[in-house]
């Protein structure tokens, strides 16, 4: 491997790469940006066999600090993957990378990481609100996978004459159900939502009348620790419970099948 | 959903804006060098907006933002990395995302009042609450020192 990465990277490579020295190597100051204008620098690092290129983590991060959500989504997850696949970079501990056993690979492996970067922040057009990769996302795709047919944020008139969204109005062979999912990372926001909740179901209690009668499901996002008893209480006259962490009994739910107490 | 520059104004005028909560750095969901936090930020108005920090003591990076639950970042500070304005112009790698309805968040200026090391996440905090007009009652730990980490 050159003692000077950066004279390989000139060689191959335009002058909008810039190379500064770092801790472990160099910095390589590309000429991409993120989605918001930032610039995306990569890192050669040299202090191991083979060196690597890498972006140190600073893809996700960048990805993590635009949105609220404590994690990325499976499908999220999935992207990145293949994105990894398609340009031969490794994702590993946060980091998009690709070891460099030659010199004449360097500027080749900048490219590739660079361009597994710019997809993976892409990911950020996705994003349905930009601030929450939202569990409702997750929901229409276990939905998708399951074949379960449904129409996502639906408005329904209540009895006073108020117009309430519903996550999702979804139809299986045995019956129909309009389902909630109530989501939040903050306990003190966790109670306004179930109250919205409820005032929904109990505005739309008509609808749970008559033959074709619609089911109400209240799902509640338990992955995080934000949710009281009396919050599941609250509703739990008015809808039927489930809970994200258990989707089986969800999906079972939504054909009918009752969710033991 | 967005925000107006007029709401966006009001946000960051607000002096009511107030984190309550002791903040520790977390690991993030990669278990990667990087760590994290996220607060609630509490006002007499109830503005639905949240800070996060991100740290990435390798590159060395650090960022501070606030999140509109509706309209996604409004406001962050930027230290270890440059950015380019619409206008084609390089800002620097201390830089501050500001909310403008035409670009959103995407134009960005140098800040005055920045003045700590991307080393210091503690007192860049600190400067960064300061002109947010933030309130932080409680404290902000310092990041957990850094295991070097293999590559391969």
């Amino acid at each position: 491997m050159s003692n000077d990465p950066c004279a390989a990277l000139a060689a191959a490579l335009p002058a909008m790469f810039e190379c500064t020295p770092h801790t472990d190597g160099v910095r390589i100051r590309t000429a991409f940006m993120y989605p918001d204008g930032d610039y995306l620098d990569l890192y050669f690092i040299r202090d191991q066999e083979p060196p690597v290129v890498s972006d140190l983590g600073e893809t996700v991060r960048w990805l993590r600090s635009q949105t609220l959500s404590p994690r990325r989504s499976p499908k999220q997850n999935q992207l990145i993957q293949d994105i990894c696949l398609t340009h031969s970079v490794e994702f590993y501990a946060g980091r998009l990378q690709a070891r460099v056993k030659d010199a004449s690979q360097l500027a080749a492996a900048v490219l590739r990481v660079s361009q597994a970067a710019l997809r993976v922040s892409d990911l950020w057009f996705t994003f349905r609100n930009r601030s929450i990769q939202s569990v409702a996302d997750e929901v229409e795709d276990f939905l998708n996978d399951r074949g379960i047919s449904y129409r996502r944020g639906e408005r329904f008139v209540g009895r006073s004459g108020k117009t309430w969204p519903v996550d999702f109005h979804v139809r299986t062979s045995e019956l129909t159900s309009l389902t909630c999912v109530l989501s939040t990372g903050s306990r003190s926001a966790a109670r306004p939502i179930v109250n919205q909740a409820v005032a929904t179901w109990y505005d739309l209690s008509h609808l749970r009348i008559g033959p074709e009668k619609l089911q109400f499901v209240s799902l509640f996002d338990d992955t995080s620790d934000v949710w009281a008893e009396e919050d599941y209480a609250l509703v739990r006259d008015l809808s039927h419970t489930a809970f994200w962490s258990s989707r089986d009994r969800f999906a079972d739910l939504l054909h009918g099948v009752p969710i033991p107490s | 959903m967005s925000i107006t520059s007029t709401e966006f104004e009001t946000i960051m005028g607000d002096k009511t804006k107030e984190i309550r909560d002791d903040l520790v750095w977390q690991p993030d969901e990669d278990h990667s060098d990087c760590v994290e936090f996220t607060a609630e930020i509490h006002s007499d108005a109830g503005w639905p907006v949240y800070a996060r920090g991100t740290y990435n003591p390798a590159a060395p990076a650090l960022t501070y933002v606030l999140i509109h639950r509706g309209a996604g970042r409004i406001y962050g500070l930027d230290l270890g990395k440059d950015h380019h304005n619409p206008d084609c112009e390089n800002v620097g790698e201390c830089h501050k995302h500001t909310w403008d309805e035409a670009v959103r968040d995407k134009r960005a200026y140098r800040p005055d009042d920045i003045t700590a090391d991307v080393r210091d996440p503690v007192e860049v905090w600190r400067q960064f609450c300061k002109e947010a007009r933030l309130r932080h009652s409680g404290s902000l730990q310092k990041p957990p020192p850094v295991q070097r980490r293999l590559l391969s």
